[in-house]
């Protein structure tokens, strides 16, 4: 039928990234399914340990652009060798990681090869002569499946639409596939990538909970005050104990640039819905949010749901949550932050004892 | 950063040829008839700006609403003023809009049992019951009257309405409006109204400045129309010191609230079906039903201010009336699509302020136009602007200055014109309403068929001054003790009294059903999509606190339409403008005067409604 | 400063996220329903790309700006109403379809073909400014495939910083995984930067903007030039808003004591 290119590049240590595996596994699929050849393209600076590491995952070619010029996530030089590999794979269907490495070059590749792309691909099914994707469009409120007829076709899947593929390593023969990379390419350098302080890294994407502190911590409590610091404080210490990655609405984050009284440490990065992201996490806690649709399509990955919330009649009472607490959040989270923190020092003492 | 390390931020002040305040259907009728005339055919200024030479007239128009198309109301009109300015008018063109295809006036009788009904009108139902055929508890009147029938008419959405001529007028090249605007306070000079000025931006809530401080900018012009509606704040600020003639005051009001319903698809109403109601929840609330093409329908109340209830309120009132088998046989099943409330200026010509002076003219219905008698006001609106704009263009055309003798031009047509003669007819017909609903019906029949010449009733008065107590509201329903106890607990949990004394006078509990009944909150956010940008201060102040740690009945609570004013421990209520739509109810609603103005202050600000379907 | 920027901003435009949006299928595929009704504000990303674009050409002088932007041409006149109190600009308008089941690469082809026409643009000075990922869309294509068009292979995704330097380069801050910002250095433009959010507020509202804006705006709008999008090859099969209806459990009578005891051992459980 054609060949499959599953396209990948390699991280700084030679491995590739969860979701990369993730997306292997649907490419594997997708070549049984229409009796196609699996190719595999890796770029990065070095790809064998990669290489190997999918050794038998039924792939009929390995092939490569490597080096210290792709080393650095780039646009030049990376769509320089993804056009590379597609051509010299000669494949119609090309499956890849929405990461923001591929993302950033992807679609620019799919014009290059005359191709077509599409992007945050959660589903794909093969049919005799069909092929047909399913991904969101309006910010995870409408779900469509499409076909398109023109080739290749360039998809970017999102995390959690297949397994990892796991399988043993294996001795490869790659072809390395020549890329030269003149000054217009070098225009470009990376210089490093800025982590915020970890005190101030309340962005956790491997958290098993997100906590969604809405506007409400913000707003006037029954005394008719505000009490911003000893929310802050709730908040931080809260995230400290359960190790949970902070979300928040975008009124509250707005309300932080603007200088407003609000939570100092929230940022746009933290925005779950609306221009904000949608994570993905196992669980989630919103508290003192109402649970505006707006917000909470940005929780279309979590799992578990549940809220505190003094009103009883907030967005989350009518099928946002699993679990809707009547109940004041200052009052319940000040009590959950010192039982989490007993157990944490519990747990301790008890590895200390059994040391 | 404090404020004093704040720089100092000059004001700007720019000057255009017309300031406008408000995008309603007067700014409409307004702008429509003016840009209509303000370019040759060959496209050069027929009319040449004095504030820019050689380019057109500068009229700028600022909407306080974040865009044109929130207004609310559902609306239907003869349309006759509409129509002259659109002799092709089709309502086909404009969303949600129908022609109006059947009409009726129906008496609800209260199939629950818990409204409060004099003798008199007790005596009625059961008359009806035994002697009328009733249809789902009601009394379809086998005609409506010709004071308020509509048959030639449209049914139409104010947003959708307002949304298609501002497209109009804006693609005219020589008109501009500008959403998100709101304008905070006149400027006026030895009596003459020179522009006005816009709201401070980036302030905190009480108005000092913040990040981003921009204070509010002058907008100076030769002639400042002003069409800011029922509870506008620029209408306010100039009555308050420019007066008002003498004798008359605005003392009539209603909060009209409506839901936008999406009809199961088997239910049988033509588009363009209109229902008048009368009768249910309480006698005193008179309703409406109209049919949108698309299987919608814009349902709704109007809670008058001589319901004299201490606690009245709106929402709980919908949800029953939309209940009422009458009603609920075509509702039941059905989605919210929308929701939305606002303030009706009642009081006509006893409430006419003075229509222009030096300077400024007034349009719409915060110049009274609304006529409470044909229930209709959309139209009357648009004349008034129609009107103005004939005359400013005559000034303009003349080169004359927007003196008030000069502007009497417009004061001329309005009188000489039906808007007038209809008024005329309105002033005391609702009169009757001030001792009881049904002298109140017998005193607007008499009115509408003497032309205005015969009334039943009194002078009203102000909205909350003849309010009852909780004890005699409740009289022979509740025993005083409980009232008493009831009000205590809600103070204590800072709720409102009116769902406490509606459920222990026997409303039932509202169930909600995710989709049609649904709280409150839910209505605020699913069906007006309600929002707030940051960087303004409170539009609702309360002047003294202690004012409203005295006051009782906290009325401001109970007829705020988005509960965004809500009970606090401290005493004082706590205002959120987040949730508020700027209906105006609190600025009436409030019982206690601080030299001669109510406590509450209501004013202009961003923010409310973001829901076209209204 | 000799080294000015010519900032073309894509921009789409899209239904205010306050609204409910349902699917219908329409003749040339699907649609929203109630699309024209629904209230429409620029797509937020490439509004924020909008401000940063503003600012940095008030920053660097002799640098311009312009608004590119496809959607139908009452849309976009509805939108420049709260766009146009905001920055100055000189808006590019296009009268087309603008929602997101359209074609990216037709209508990058569009946005491209109207871009190389625009009066005084020196594509060598080009900084190509958008939204990352577009609100209707959501795909975060369109952009990339404009740049492609053009020629242009420095290109970033996920921005939230640009840095002018004195010596005519540029430093970048994009968002990559984990929370971090990757930060690049470019020799200068032609660039293409796909914008989240930066870091600058929406701009208060202006009416001495909005009135400069305006005797430009209006002219552009009437002399829109017509674009159409045809799906060319793309099928849609279903398009739904999937149901997320779950069966709240709400929790009223339950001591804060006790609340806090579930939550921590609903967090503690795997």
């Amino acid at each position: 039928m054609g060949t499959i290119l599953f396209l990948a590049h390699t991280e700084a240590d030679g491995t590739l990234v969860k979701v990369a595996l993730e997306a292997l596994g649907s490419a594997i699929d997708l070549s049984k399914q229409l009796s196609g050849t699996l190719a595999v393209g890796l770029y990065g600076a070095s790809v064998e340990a990669a290489a190997n590491a999918l050794g038998t995952c039924g792939a009929q070619r390995y092939l490569s652009v490597s080096g210290e010029n792709f080393a650095q996530p780039c646009y030049a030089t990376d769509a320089a060798a993804c056009e590379a590999l597609v051509r010299a794979s000669g494949a119609t269907i090309v499956i890849a990681a929405g990461t923001s490495r591929n993302a950033r070059v992807l679609a620019g590749v799919a014009h290059r090869v005359n191709g077509c792309v599409d992007t945050h691909v959660s589903h794909i099914e093969a049919g005799c002569n069909t092929l047909a994707i399913t991904r969101w469009f309006y910010r995870q409120r409408i779900e469509g499946s499409l076909s398109r007829d023109q080739r290749p076709w360039i998809l970017l899947f999102d995390p959690g639409t297949h397994s990892a593929w796991q399988g043993e390593a294996g001795s490869i023969a790659i072809e390395q596939v020549a890329v030269t990379v003149p000054e217009t390419l070098r225009r470009t350098t990376v210089r490093g990538i800025v982590t915020p302080p970890a005190d101030q890294q309340t962005i956790r994407p491997d958290a098993k909970l997100l906590f969604v502190a809405g506007a409400g911590w913000t707003k006037k409590q029954k005394d008719g005050q505000t009490h911003v610091t000893e929310a802050e404080t709730l908040i931080v210490d809260f995230l400290k104990c359960s190790n949970a990655s902070l979300g928040g609405s975008k009124s509250l984050v707005e309300l932080t640039g603007e200088n407003q009284t609000a939570l100092r440490f929230m940022t746009h990065l933290n925005q779950v819905g609306q221009t904000g992201a949608s994570p993905r996490h196992p669980k989630g806690l919103a508290t003192c949010c109402h649970g505006e649709e707006p917000h909470t399509v940005g929780w279309r990955f979590i799992s578990e749901r549940r809220a505190i919330n003094l009103d009883p009649n907030c967005g989350w009472a009518h099928g946002k949550a699993d679990v809707l607490y009547v109940a004041d959040a200052f009052e319940v989270i000040g009590k959950v932050n010192a039982l989490l923190s007993s157990q944490v020092t519990s747990s301790a003492q008890a590895s200390q004892n059994s040391a | 950063m404090s404020t004093a390390e704040q720089p100092i931020v000059e004001r700007a002040s720019i000057d255009v040829d017309i300031a406008c305040v408000g995008f309603g259907p007067a700014m409409g009728g307004f702008l429509t008839t003016l840009s209509r005339k303000l370019l040759n055919d060959d496209g050069t200024p027929a009319i040449e700006s004095s504030v820019m030479p050689g380019m057109p007239l500068q009229v700028i128009c600022y909407e306080r609403a974040d865009d044109i198309g929130f207004g609310v109301s559902g609306a239907v009109t003869r349309a006759r003023g509409i129509r002259a300015s659109f002799p092709d008018f089709d309502p086909t063109q404009i969303p949600l809009a129908a022609a109006v295809t059947s009409e009726k006036l129906v008496y609800l009788l209260d199939p629950i049992g818990a409204s409060r009904r004099s003798r008199t009108l007790r005596i009625a139902d059961s008359l009806l019951r035994k002697l009328a055929k009733l249809d789902h508890e009601a009394f379809e009147l086998p005609y409506t009257p010709g004071f308020l029938h509509k048959k030639d008419g449209y049914i139409l959405s104010i947003g959708q309405f307002n949304q298609w001529v501002g497209s109009q007028v804006m693609s005219s090249g020589v008109v501009q409006i500008w959403p998100g605007m709101p304008v905070g306070e006149a400027l006026i000079e030895n009596g003459a109204v020179r522009g006005v000025r816009l709201v401070d931006q980036g302030v905190d809530r009480s108005g000092n400045p913040d990040a981003g401080f921009t204070p509010g900018m002058d907008i100076r012009a030769a002639l400042t129309v002003v069409g800011d509606g029922p509870v506008g704040a620029i209408s306010r600020d100039i009555d308050s010191k420019l007066g008002m003639p003498p004798g008359n005051e605005v003392r009539e009001w209603a909060l009209g609230m409506k839901f936008v319903i999406e009809l199961r698809p088997e239910v049988d109403l033509q588009p363009g079906t209109v229902l008048h109601t009368f009768g249910f929840p309480e006698p005193e609330i008179f309703g409406f039903l109209y049919v949108h093409p698309g299987g919608l329908a814009s349902v709704g109340i109007f809670v008058p201010s001589w319901f004299n209830c201490p606690v009245r309120t709106s929402y709980r009132y919908l949800q029953h009336y939309i209940q009422h088998p009458y009603l609920w046989r075509y509702l039941e099943g059905g989605k919210l699509r929308s929701w939305g409330a606002k303030s009706l200026q009642e009081s006509g010509k006893r409430g006419e302020p003075f229509l222009a002076g030096e300077g400024y003219a007034r349009i719409g219905e915060c110049s009274g136009s609304t006529n409470v008698l044909t229930g209709s006001g959309v139209d009357e609106a648009w004349t008034t602007g129609v009107q103005l704009a004939e005359a400013v263009l005559e000034l303009m055309q003349a080169g004359k200055p927007f003196t008030r003798e000069n502007l009497v031009r417009y004061e001329q047509r309005r009188r000489a014109s039906w808007v007038e003669k209809e008024a005329r007819v309105a002033e005391k017909s609702r009169d009757g309403f001030q001792v009881g609903v049904v002298t109140g019906m017998m005193g607007m029949a008499l009115a509408a068929f003497s032309n205005g010449k015969l009334s039943l009733g009194g002078k009203p008065p102000k909205p909350c001054e003849h309010l009852a107590s909780l004890a005699q509201f409740y009289r022979g329903k509740v025993e005083l003790a409980e009232v008493v106890a009831l009000e205590k607990q809600c103070a204590a949990k800072t709720t409102s009294l009116h769902d406490a004394l509606m459920n222990r006078c026997g409303w039932p509990q509202i169930v909600p059903d995710g989709s049609l009944l649904v709280s409150h909150q839910d209505a605020l956010l699913l069906g007006g999509k309600v929002q707030a940008p940051a960087g303004y201060a409170d539009h609702v102040v309360f002047r003294d606190i202690e004012v409203c740690r005295r006051c009782g009945t906290k009325l401001c609570v109970e007829m705020c339409s988005a509960q965004a004013i809500t009970r606090s421990l401290e005493g004082a209520p706590n205002f959120d403008r987040e949730k508020c739509v700027f209906c105006g109810a609190c600025s009436w609603n409030c019982p206690e005067m601080v030299s001669g103005q109510p406590n509450l202050q209501f004013t202009a600000g961003a923010g409310g409604l973001h829901s076209a379907e209204n | 400063m000799s080294n000015p920027f010519h900032v073309v901003v894509c921009a789409s435009v899209v239904p205010d996220p306050l609204q409910t949006l349902e699917p219908i299928a329409g003749p040339s595929g699907p649609g929203l329903k109630n699309e024209m009704m629904l209230p429409a504000i620029l797509d937020p990303w490439a509004a924020h790309a909008l401000y940063e674009g503003a600012h940095l050409v008030k920053q660097v002088d002799g640098s311009k700006l312009w608004l590119v932007s496809m959607a139908p041409k009452a849309k976009l006149q509805q939108v420049m109403m709260t766009v146009a109190q905001k920055v100055p600009l000189q808006l590019v308008a296009i009268d087309g379809p603008s929602g997101g089941f359209v074609d990216a690469h037709q209508t990058a082809i569009t946005l491209a073909n109207a871009i190389r026409k625009i009066d005084g643009l020196d594509l060598s000075r080009l900084l190509l400014f958008g939204g990352w990922e577009s609100a209707s869309r959501s795909a975060g294509v369109t952009l990339q495939l404009v740049g492609e068009q053009l020629g242009i292979v420095d290109q970033f995704q996920g921005v939230d910083s640009f840095k002018p330097q004195d010596n005519g380069s540029f430093e970048v801050l994009e968002r990559i995984e984990g929370a971090r910002h990757q930060v690049s250095v470019c020799t200068g433009p032609p660039a293409v930067l796909g914008w989240a959010t930066g870091n600058l507020g929406e701009p208060p509202n202006n009416p001495q903007v909005g009135m400069a804006n305006m005797r430009l705006i209006m002219p552009a709008l009437q002399r829109a030039t017509a674009a159409s999008v045809s799906p060319d090859g793309l099928r849609y099969g279903s398009v739904i808003t999937p149901k997320q209806q779950r069966e709240t459990k709400i929790v009223k009578d339950k001591t804060a004591d006790e609340i806090a005891q579930e939550i921590a051992q609903w967090i503690g459980q795997e």
